[in-house]
C-alpha cells in the first residue's frame, strides 16, 4: 500500500501549524554543503544533492567518502561549515536545540552496528519512539506488534536483543526506524555486519518499507547491492555527491573513466 | 494519565534495574551519612525535651534562715499562695529534708549528719504559663525578705541545657553540611556512572527524538530514589539502634534527664525522606546535566 504523499504530515512541536507548501518541496536538499574534520582534509565541499519524496537513494563512494557524515548532517549529529541542508524546505542547520528532537522524530536512522540497546527486550527496543511521542500503551503494543511482524519478528518481542542473530538485530533497528512512520529513512551501512544474502534480504525489507512511499537513503560501499537492484545511485567523489543515472553496472569506454577506488565512474554520463 | 504514569515507571525500571547493585552500594554509602546526621537530631530533639522539661519544671526553693518561725513560715506561704504565679507551696523542714534525702538513698552517708545541717525551705510549685521574667522578679522579691536566705531558680540548669542544645544544633548544622556534601558526591558519581554504563541507551533516544528532559528524567527520578531510600534506611538502623539503647538504660536516662527519651518524631523522619530524595535528585541532575551529544 503506497501512502498517500500529499497526506503527509510531520511531526511538529507543539504549536507549529503544518506549511502545506512543504509537501511540495523536496524532501531533502544539500546545496553547496561543506564539512571538514581537519582544515587540510576536507570530506564534503560544495555538495549539491536533492531527493525527492518517495525516491530510494544509494549513496555509495569509498571508505571515507564521507557517505557517514553526509547522513549524520541530515540528522543533525554534526553541523555544516558552509550551505545548507534543507529537509522539507527548512535548513537544520538553523534548527534550535529544542527543535532538533522532533526532526528527529521525522527520520529513521538505521547503523551498520545496530545501535540497539542490549538490555532491553526487542519490544522495548521498538516501542522506544512511540514512547517518547507520548503514545498511549496500548496503541504501542498494537503498533510494535504490526511492525515486528512486517520485518519478520513477529513474537518475539518479548527476546533480549543481545540473544538474536545479526540479521535479527538489524530487523530490530529497522523495525524500530520504521515504527513512528517517518518520512525518511537514512540506513548508514544497514548490510555491513551481514554475509551477502542477509545483506540481500535487508535491503529486501527496505524495498519493502519503500513501496509503502518512504524515501530511503542507502548508504553503502556494497558494490554487489547496486548492482543488485535499479535505484538511483550517488556517488561520493572528492567531496562532492555525483548521481550516476544508468547505475554502476554499464558499458563504459576505457578513455571516458576516472577511477575511484573500486568505483569506477563514467564521467561522460555523470550529471553534477 | 494512569498510563502514562506506568509507562514511565516501567521506563525507570527497565533502565535502571541493571545498575541495581551499584545503586545498592550507593544507598548503603548514603545510609551511613544520613546515620550521622539523623543521631544528632535525635540528640538534639531530647535535649530540648529536656530544656522544655526544666523550663517548664516551675519550682522555685526558698531557703530559709535558722531560726525562722512556723508565723513567720505561714504568712510567708500565705502571702505566696496569693501570688498569681504560683500554684501551691510546700514548707520542708530540716528535719523534713534530712528524711528525704536519707529515704530516697541518694546520699545516705549524711545520715550521720544532724538535723540542723539540712536547711528548711518553701517549695513554690509555679504555673505552666509562667514567664522566666516572672519568676525573676518573684526570686528577687524573695531575696528582699529578712527571714529568706537564699533563694534557686534553677535557671542555671535551664541555661546549661540551653548551652548543650544549641550546641547540639550547631553540631547538626555541621553534619548536615557533611551529609550534604556526602549525598551530592555519591549520588552524582553513581549517575554519572550510571550514565557511562548506559550511554548506548542515552544515545538511542536522543537518536529517536527524545528530549534532553526525556533521557533525564530516569536518572532524576533513580536519584530521588537513592536519597529517600538511603535516608529511610538510616532512620530504620537508628530506630533499631535507638530500641536496644532504651531497652537496656531506659530507667537510668529517665533518672538521669527527667524525661523518657523519645524516638524522632514522624514530621522530621518524613522530612529527612523528603530532603534526601530532593537532594538525590538535585544530585543526580547535577551528575547528568551534560549528555553526550548524537
Amino acid at each position: 500500500m503506497v501512502r498517500n504523499v500529499s497526506a503527509f504530515r510531520p511531526a511538529l512541536r507543539s504549536g507549529q501549524r503544518f506549511d502545506v507548501s512543504a509537501a511540495a518541496r523536496p524532501i531533502l536538499s544539500f546545496e553547496s554543503v561543506f564539512k571538514s574534520y581537519r582544515t587540510d582534509q576536507p570530506v564534503l565541499r560544495g555538495t549539491n544533492l536533492v531527493i525527492e519524496r518517495g525516491e530510494f537513494v544509494f549513496i555509495t563512494g569509498p571508505s571515507g567518502a564521507g557517505k557517514s557524515t553526509l547522513l549524520r548532517l541530515v540528522y543533525c549529529a554534526e553541523q555544516a561549515d558552509d550551505g545548507r541542508i534543507l529537509f522539507l524546505g527548512r535548513d537544520v542547520a538553523r534548527l534550535t536545540e529544542q527543535s532538533i528532537p522532533v526532526l528527529r522524530r521525522n527520520m529513521g536512522v538505521v547503523f551498520q552496528d545496530f545501535r540497539l540497546v542490549p538490555a532491553w527486550t526487542v519490544f522495548d527496543n521498538v516501542a522506544i519512539p512511540l514512547e517518547i511521542l507520548g503514545l498511549p500503551s496500548r496503541l504501542i503494543r498494537t503498533r510494535v506488534g504490526e511492525v515486528l511482524e512486517r520485518v519478520g519478528l513477529s513474537g518475539r518481542g518479548a527476546d533480549k536483543v543481545s540473544g538474536l542473530s545479526g540479521g535479527e538485530q538489524q530487523r530490530v533497528a529497522i523495525a524500530r526506524a520504521i515504527v513512528g512512520e517517518p518520512a525518511l529513512i537514512l540506513a548508514d551501512e544497514p548490510t555491513g555486519n551481514l554475509d551477502p544474502q542477509l545483506a540481500i534480504d535487508i535491503l529486501g525489507l527496505f524495498e519493502e518499507i519503500h513501496e509503502t512511499g518512504t524515501t530511503i537513503l542507502f548508504a553503502t560501499h556494497d558494490r554487489s547491492l547496486l548492482e543488485l537492484r535499479s535505484h538511483r545511485i550517488v556517488v561520493l567523489n572528492d567531496g562532492r555527491a555525483i548521481d550516476v543515472p544508468d547505475g554502476l553496472a554499464i558499458t563504459i569506454d576505457e578513455d571516458d573513466v576516472q577511477p575511484v577506488d573500486d568505483f569506477t565512474i563514467p564521467m561522460a554520463k555523470v550529471a553534477v | 494519565m494512569i498510563g502514562s504514569s506506568m509507562s514511565a515507571v516501567g521506563r525507570i525500571w527497565r533502565s535502571g534495574r541493571g545498575d541495581v547493585r551499584v545503586y545498592l552500594l550507593s544507598v548503603f554509602s548514603l545510609a551511613v551519612a544520613f546515620v550521622c546526621l539523623a543521631s544528632a537530631l535525635l540528640v538534639v530533639f531530647n535535649l530540648r525535651a529536656v530544656e522544655t522539661r526544666w523550663a517548664r519544671a516551675g519550682r522555685i526553693s526558698v531557703y530559709l534562715r535558722d531560726g525562722t518561725s512556723n508565723d513567720q513560715v505561714a504568712q510567708l506561704r500565705k502571702a505566696l499562695e496569693q501570688t498569681p504565679a504560683v500554684a501551691s507551696t510546700r514548707h520542708v523542714t530540716a528535719a523534713d529534708a534530712r528524711k528525704e534525702m536519707v529515704d530516697d538513698g541518694v546520699a545516705g552517708s549524711l545520715a550521720v549528719l544532724p538535723v540542723e545541717a539540712f536547711p528548711a525551705t518553701i517549695e513554690l510549685a509555679l504555673t505552666d504559663d509562667v514567664t522566666d521574667e516572672q519568676v525573676a522578679a518573684i526570686a528577687q522579691k524573695l531575696r528582699d525578705v529578712p527571714s529568706i536566705e537564699s533563694v534557686e531558680t534553677y535557671q542555671r540548669w535551664t541555661d546549661r541545657i540551653s548551652a548543650l542544645v544549641r550546641g547540639g544544633v550547631a553540631a547538626s548544622a555541621v553534619l548536615a553540611l557533611v551529609v550534604l556534601a556526602a549525598v551530592v558526591s555519591v549520588i552524582s558519581s553513581t549517575m554519572r556512572f550510571a550514565l557511562h554504563r548506559r550511554r548506548v541507551e542515552v544515545e538511542v533516544l536522543k537518536l529517536v527524538g527524545a528530549t534532553d528532559r526525556f533521557v533525564r528524567g530516569p536518572f532524576l527520578v533513580e536519584g530521588a530514589l537513592q536519597g529517600a531510600v538511603g535516608a529511610a534506611a538510616s532512620l530504620a538502623l537508628l530506630a533499631v539502634l535507638y530500641a536496644i539503647v532504651r531497652g537496656k538504660f531506659d530507667d537510668e536516662l529517665g533518672l538521669l534527664l527527667g524525661i523518657r527519651p523519645t524516638f524522632l518524631p514522624w514530621e522530621i523522619m518524613a522530612s529527612m525522606i523528603a530532603a534526601g530524595a530532593m537532594l538525590g535528585a538535585l544530585s543526580a541532575f547535577a551528575g547528568v546535566r551534560k549528555l553526550s551529544a548524537v
